[in-house]
């Protein structure tokens, strides 16, 4: 009895590994696919299960090799590769490049000494590099504060693409890109609790006519059903440079799916500025036109390239 | 049953004289008198005034020409054919006219600027903060009381010394060694003005078409809104008001207009039915936005207008998306950060034409550029420029387009406007 139970055990293991394997070969080649990468997580989840019950079974001798020297080795060399795969130098980064899947949050963000590379392609058909190259304030060794996210056509938040790496931080210093999500996240919550459909919460444009999208699902956006409707949304960047005493400045531009356009530069909008809001008692945050007070903050950042390559 | 009937008759006697004093009362209370000054020979219906400039139109540019050529020191006449000032701002009820900053900062400014702010000031209304970045293109725009600023613009017409002729349109223009007998008629009146100069703020070159020089029109026109309120109090200069599009709204003539306006009140009392609301504030006629545009000496076309080329000859900045409106609505594409367009003096005169120069949303311009073009700041712009260019013409007995750019560029600035950079 106990014999089949170790068989039946290591089997289902190894054909576990099996999945395991190919679905991670499949998620490392493929384009993010939410069937292969679930499958593969949900596999992984059994296959720990099934781990520990192997070590259970095979105990004795597992504790035999813990007690020679191997086990030292073998530990240098997990401590290791984990550390280096945490780091991701040059030549592992390349590896990870040639992965048509840049994980579940489908993007990649990469500071370097000339700026910043943000890559985000959440379809094959559908490839965006954001290209910030560095300006004469730009300080490496002290990297600026950046916010990335989409908007819909009322001014909305509707996807933060990358958050400031300390959230804490940037959170007190990237304030506009803060006050936008801080209203998203009110307004879903208030949809949470209302059952009513977000567009419901919000307060869209219907007067100028100019909103005729308002749409707050991301893919409609990106990723269009029907490349004739227009649904035009902006990409903001909100960049900080810490220590230098002047507040964050906020780029954008505006993409339209009906006049596509391979290569766009962002245009400087302004900074942000605290405004009370007397009538509702509110935190309001609006963009300034940036004034003969800036200097070091407009020479952070020296261009930002949007690439689209909607295949 | 006698007495009882007479002491009926006694308390009901009692009680309307009670409530028919206080009415009374009320109505003494709200009622303030006026004297208008007696009209000479009012009842001779002909009447000729020698002037140097004559404005038609007293809408959105026309009474700041008018105003801008009286301060200018020119004879000026105003004839307008509707009881008051303002055009689309005021008797269109758009009363939040355009944009006057662009990128952080002003870009016009002179005569229209000053009604606007005075409008609103004595309102007690707020101006916008144009070093605020707007989200949307009209959150700058200015919103004033529609009333008090077709008032303010009839005292500063008069101030000026400009005289003005409500209910009153050309309808004979008379070419004359010195410029031009135009003969008006309104009710009761038959006027024959001899001028030197004509600014024509008619919205559609009205007298650009009567003296048969060239004009652009599209097949189809951009709707035109009816502006009401339902349900709600109206609060002027502070909101805006309901819209109702109104598809195929055509300015070109009385017949066009009458059928626009039926149209519009038709389909608001449909709509008062419908909803059951009552109809709170309701303006007198359609806004138009489309209909003639003069074929200058040239014609700015959207790529001038996007890319903010400063002409040689700018008189004034415009600033506005392009906003072409369709019977689907209206999808405004700003322009890029930093591009201001500019309007040239010979937009504003008619081909191989003398003595006449227009001034509004007939500026000769492509559809698109009109389309921005055509919003109310930048007619008051032209409208100042007109009303300088006109002025200094008149003195010196030449033609605008001849007037020296420089001389209009420096009275401009004298009287408050903003010229562009390059210029």
């Amino acid at each position: 009895m106990k014999e089949r139970n170790r068989s039946f055990v290591s089997l289902l293991t190894a054909f576990s590994f099996v999945v395991l394997v190919l679905t991670g070969i499949l998620a490392f080649i493929r384009p993010f696919s939410i069937q292969i990468v679930g499958l593969h997580a949900l596999i992984g989840f059994i296959f720990v299960g099934l781990i520990a019950l192997h070590v259970a079974n095979n105990f004795n001798h597992l504790s035999r090799y813990m007690r020679t020297r191997i086990l030292w080795s073998t530990l240098a060399i997990t401590v290791g590769l984990t550390a280096l795969f945490l780091w991701q130098p040059a030549p592992i980064r390349s590896i990870l490049s040639l992965s048509q899947n840049l994980g579940p949050a489908l993007d990649r963000f990469e500071m370097k000494d000339n700026g910043l590379v943000y890559h985000y392609s959440p379809s094959p058909k559908y490839k965006m590099v954001l290209t910030i190259r560095a300006g004469k304030a730009f300080d490496a060794k002290t990297p600026p504060h950046v916010a990335i996210w989409l908007e819909n056509a009322s001014f909305y938040h509707i996807k933060t693409l990358r958050e400031p790496d300390d959230l804490t931080v940037g959170r007190a210093t990237l304030h506009y890109w803060d006050f936008k999500v801080r209203g998203w996240e009110q307004a879903k919550r208030k949809a949470a609790k209302s059952e009513k459909e977000l567009k419901e919460q919000l307060d869209v444009d219907g007067v100028s006519g100019a909103t005729q999208n308002s749409s707050f699902d991301p893919d409609d956006y990106v990723l269009p059903t029907d490349q004739d409707i227009p649904m035009p949304y902006r990409l903001l960047i909100e960049i900080d440079q810490p220590n230098d005493d002047q507040p964050s400045l906020v780029y954008s531009v505006i993409i339209d799916n009906s006049d596509p356009r391979a290569f766009q530069l962002l245009d400087l909008m302004g900074y942000p500025k605290r405004e009370d809001d007397e009538n509702n008692d509110k935190e309001m945050w609006a963009l300034y036109f940036v004034d003969e007070r800036f200097d070091s903050a407009l020479e952070l950042i020296n261009s930002a390239l949007l690439m689209i390559d909607r295949n | 049953m006698t007495t009882s009937n007479h002491d009926d008759d006694r308390r009901d006697f009692l009680k309307k004289s009670v409530f028919g004093t206080a009415a009374a009362g009320m109505v003494i209370a709200s009622t303030s008198h006026a004297t208008a000054q007696t009209v000479a020979d009012a009842a001779e219906p002909e009447v000729t005034n020698d002037v140097d400039v004559l404005v038609v139109g007293g809408g959105t540019a026309g009474h700041v020409a008018a105003i801008q050529a009286g301060r200018a020191g020119a004879k000026t006449l105003i004839v307008e054919r509707n009881s008051q000032l303002g055009g689309t701002t005021t008797t269109g009820g758009v009363a939040f006219p355009g944009l006057f900053d662009a990128w952080g900062k002003q870009v016009i400014a002179g005569i229209g600027w000053e009604l606007v702010k005075e409008s609103v000031e004595l309102d007690g209304g707020q101006l916008p903060n144009f070093a605020r970045v707007p989200q949307r293109h009209w959150q700058n725009q200015v919103y004033t009381n529609q009333f008090l600023y077709a008032i303010l613009a009839e005292e500063k017409c008069a101030q000026a010394g400009v005289d003005i002729a409500f209910y009153e349109f050309p309808q004979a223009v008379t070419k004359t060694d010195n410029g031009w007998q135009v003969d008006c008629v309104g009710f009761g009146t038959n006027r024959r003005v001899r001028c030197k100069q004509i600014i024509d703020c008619t919205g559609g070159a009205e007298v650009v078409g009567m003296l048969g020089l060239p004009r652009l029109k599209e097949e189809e026109r951009q709707p035109g809104s009816f502006l009401f309120m339902l349900g709600k109090e109206h609060q002027p200069g502070r909101n805006q008001i309901h819209r109702l599009y109104v598809h195929g709204a055509d300015s070109t003539n009385s017949r066009t207009a009458t059928e626009a306006n039926l149209t519009g009140r038709k389909s608001i009392l449909a709509k008062v039915r419908k909803e059951k609301k009552r109809l709170m504030h309701l303006q007198p006629e359609t806004g138009f936005r489309e209909s003639y545009r003069i074929e200058g000496e040239t014609l700015i076309t959207v790529n001038d207008y996007t890319s903010g080329r400063i002409f040689d000859d700018a008189i004034s900045y415009a600033f506005y998306p392009v906003d072409l409106h369709t019977k689907t609505g209206v999808r405004p594409k700003p322009l890029k950060p930093g591009k201001v367009p500019t309007i040239p003096l010979r937009a504003l005169i008619p081909k191989a034409s003398r003595n006449i120069i227009v001034a509004g949303r007939c500026v000769s311009s492509d559809r698109l550029a009109n389309s921005g073009l055509r919003v109310q700041a930048s007619c008051m712009g032209m409208g100042q420029a007109a009303g300088v260019a006109a002025a200094l013409a008149a003195n010196a007995g030449t033609t605008p387009l001849e007037v020296p750019i420089s001389e209009i560029h420096t009275l401009l600035r004298e009287h408050g406007q903003i010229v562009p950079d390059k210029a």
